[in-house]
């Protein structure tokens, strides 16, 4: 555990377009952000909220294949050490073959994979594939799940949980109740890092959880600012919203 | 083998969603296997199909329509005739029983043609549940007639703006609702696919279809050679096909909406080599992809075939060959709600005419001792709208002037 506050920023390649999805980038690496989690657009998320399903659906529209997000991800690698997480749907990883996918992700440097639509027993080899590639596979839990469900995730010895703070999907705001923190020390017992978000918007939330995760994971409050700045100036303002949510003191 | 709950049909099937919904179906499937043992349950549903919708819908000898075509007698099944207008409510009203059994007052739903929301919002009526119907804008505007049912009911509907902005998006928004409401909330899917137990659930539902029609085929000592009908996500057809997919006859033929051509983004067939293996919305089966796996466009006159997947037995039966799948044009359906309109008396739901044209093509290559039945899945008033205006443009948009002007 500890101390610091540390962020998982999540981007989507293509949006609002590809230079501006990777001035994000830059911003989020130049304000110091521990991870990146970069989610290759499906065009039907299920699992995430209004903000992040229209972010990927106007990447589709910009032009985001499959093959674009890889080449984004090494010119990610050639501006930052950053551990870049790829966040994707069963849909995306099982079309090529599960195996195929996963080596494609480990040849462009990916530390691991985030699949929520693929849980340990519904996975179709991808807990397999990832630990012979040597790469991540971040079971997806929510502070609802059953005792069994979290006893399945935990014995694929994972070296990270992604915990979904609010039951739902991403986008509103997330209240960090008795639930979800007590859910948060049980995870953290079993001594795996633990990344923790869904509807993080202030710093305050990034503090508060800073003690009980390895990082905190903020994806549609950037969206938001990203729509927001589209055109002018997108790495500035990522910027200065990564380091106002860092700047808890 | 039959079998209550599967899971999987072979290879396809599966609940592949994320954590947050693997509690609200877990619980699901052991009230809905607990629910199909429970004789009061059964015998509930049962007296509410009976009273409420209407059943058994009639089998009817299509006599004009088999002198005409010269080949087997053709039969229909006209399931249209089922309160609501189309098959829908067998499922609507076992569901909304079974979440009224689970304590759940708040159902969700998807529609795309709305027949699905229209029934779900006439249930919620009838057993005193809340309902929300989640609807692509898109379908919204092509199906308004539906809208305004679905509000007189007392259901509230809600447009989805996301995606294509069709069923599939509002599948994604049900789903959504149901992850962050499933306390209190039950979704009541439409059709024989999505996470498990959905397809079992859905197909038991709706095997009364097949019951009725082997029990009034054997009323009039009729042996069937093959039974025809539409598939959207497969709800109808499997469960007018469920007495038989365990047999080897009859002969059992699913139409998929051929649009326009086969052409990408022209069309909703899946089988026959046009959809790809893929994991979509829950489940394992064919889906209209790219090479990515992106959801690809669809197209059908018939909003309720217009779907990029299919359900996951439909894809199993398809792949061992027990059912055998077959398109119908756009074109091709408008003649056949034109034909059985003035031959027989009976105007079929868009949907349905898929299977109408293709039984009576199938039943030209039999002879008279032989016998095809047609599952019409619906009726084709709630078409007006789409009919009226490719068949008569003219005079019907007269009509709509006239009527926008007197407002
Ligand atoms: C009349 C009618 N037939 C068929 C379908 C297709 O659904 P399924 O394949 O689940 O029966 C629909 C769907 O809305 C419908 O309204």
């Amino acid at each position: 555990m500890s101390n610091t506050t540390r962020i998982m920023a999540h981007v989507i390649p293509w949006y609002p377009d590809r230079a501006q999805s990777m001035d994000a980038v830059r911003g989020l690496v130049d304000a110091g952000v521990s991870y990146l989690e970069v989610q290759f657009p499906f065009s039907d998320p299920t699992a995430d909220g209004p903000a992040i399903q229209a972010a990927c659906s106007d990447a589709l529209e910009a032009g985001f294949t499959v093959a674009d997000g890889f080449a984004f991800l090494d010119e990610i690698r050639t501006i930052t050490d950053t551990p870049v997480f790829l966040m994707s749907y069963a849909s995306l990883i099982y079309r090529p073959g599960v195996q195929a996918f996963v080596a494609r992700a480990r040849e462009h440097g990916v530390a691991g994979l985030i699949v929520p639509d693929l849980p340990p027993d519904y996975d179709e080899g991808l807990y397999d594939a990832c630990r012979d590639a040597g790469i991540a596979c971040v079971p997806v839990l929510v502070a609802t799940s059953a005792d069994a469900r979290v006893d399945l995730a935990l014995s694929t010895k994972p070296e990270y949980v992604y915990v979904a703070l609010r039951t739902g999907t991403t986008g509103s705001r997330t209240e960090l109740g008795a639930l979800n923190m007590g859910f948060l020390e049980k995870i953290g017992a079993s001594g795996t890092k633990i990344f923790a978000g869904f509807g993080i918007q202030d710093a305050g939330q990034v503090q508060a959880l800073a003690p009980h995760c390895e990082a905190a994971v903020v994806g549609s409050a950037f969206v938001r600012t990203i729509a927001a700045a589209s055109g002018s100036g997108v790495y500035e303002a990522v910027k200065a919203r990564a380091e106002s949510l860092l700047d808890a003191k | 083998m039959k079998q209550l709950y599967n899971d999987f049909f072979g290879e396809f099937g599966g609940r592949y969603v994320a954590e947050v919904l693997r509690s609200p179906l877990d619980e699901l499937e052991s009230a809905f296997v607990d629910a199909l043992s429970d004789e009061a349950f059964m015998r509930e549903f049962h007296r509410l199909l009976a009273s409420y919708v209407g059943r058994p819908t009639p089998l009817l000898h299509a006599e004009n329509v088999t002198r005409d075509v010269g080949g087997a007698q053709i039969y229909i099944k006209l399931e249209g005739l089922a309160a609501t207008g189309a098959h829908k409510i067998n499922n609507a009203l076992g569901q909304a029983l079974l979440a009224r059994r689970m304590g759940k007052p708040r159902i969700i739903a998807e529609t795309g043609a709305g027949q699905h929301g229209v029934a779900t919002a006439a249930v919620c009526a009838k057993l005193g549940l809340q309902c929300r119907v989640y609807m692509g804008e898109v379908d919204m505007r092509r199906q308004k007639p539906n809208v305004f049912w679905m509000e007189m009911y007392g259901a509230e509907v809600v447009p989805v703006t996301s995606g294509a902005r069709t069923l599939k998006d509002a599948v994604n928004e049900a789903m959504r609702d149901w992850s962050a409401n499933f306390a209190d909330t039950h979704y009541l899917l439409g059709s024989a696919l999505g996470p498990s137990p959905f397809p079992d659930m859905v197909r038991e539902f709706q095997s009364v279809i097949g019951t009725e029609v082997v029990s009034q085929l054997s009323a009039l000592g009729v042996r069937p050679t093959t039974l025809v009908t539409c598939v959207g996500g497969g709800s109808n057809a499997m469960g007018f096909f469920s007495p038989y997919i365990h047999e080897t006859e009859p002969e059992l033929i699913g139409v998929e909406a051929g649009g326009r051509g086969p052409a990408q983004g022209d069309h909703a067939a899946r089988m026959n080599g046009l959809g790809t293996p893929g994991i979509v919305q829950g489940y394992r089966s064919l889906f209209l992809l790219d090479d990515d796996g992106q959801v690809m466009p669809t197209h059908s006159v018939s909003a309720g075939l217009d779907y990029p997947g299919v359900g996951p037995q439909l894809a199993h039966l398809g792949q061992t060959g027990r059912v055998r799948f077959e398109r119908a044009t756009d074109s091709e359906a408008l003649e056949g709600l034109q034909y059985f309109a003035r031959k027989e008396g009976v105007i079929f739901a868009l949907e349905s005419a898929h299977a109408g044209m293709v039984a009576i093509r199938r039943a030209k290559e039999l002879t008279p001792d032989e016998a095809v039945v047609i599952n019409m899945s619906g009726r084709g008033d709630k078409d007006l709208f789409i009919t009226a205006r490719e068949l008569d443009a003219e005079r019907w948009k007269e009509f709509l002037t006239r009527e926008a002007a007197s407002l």
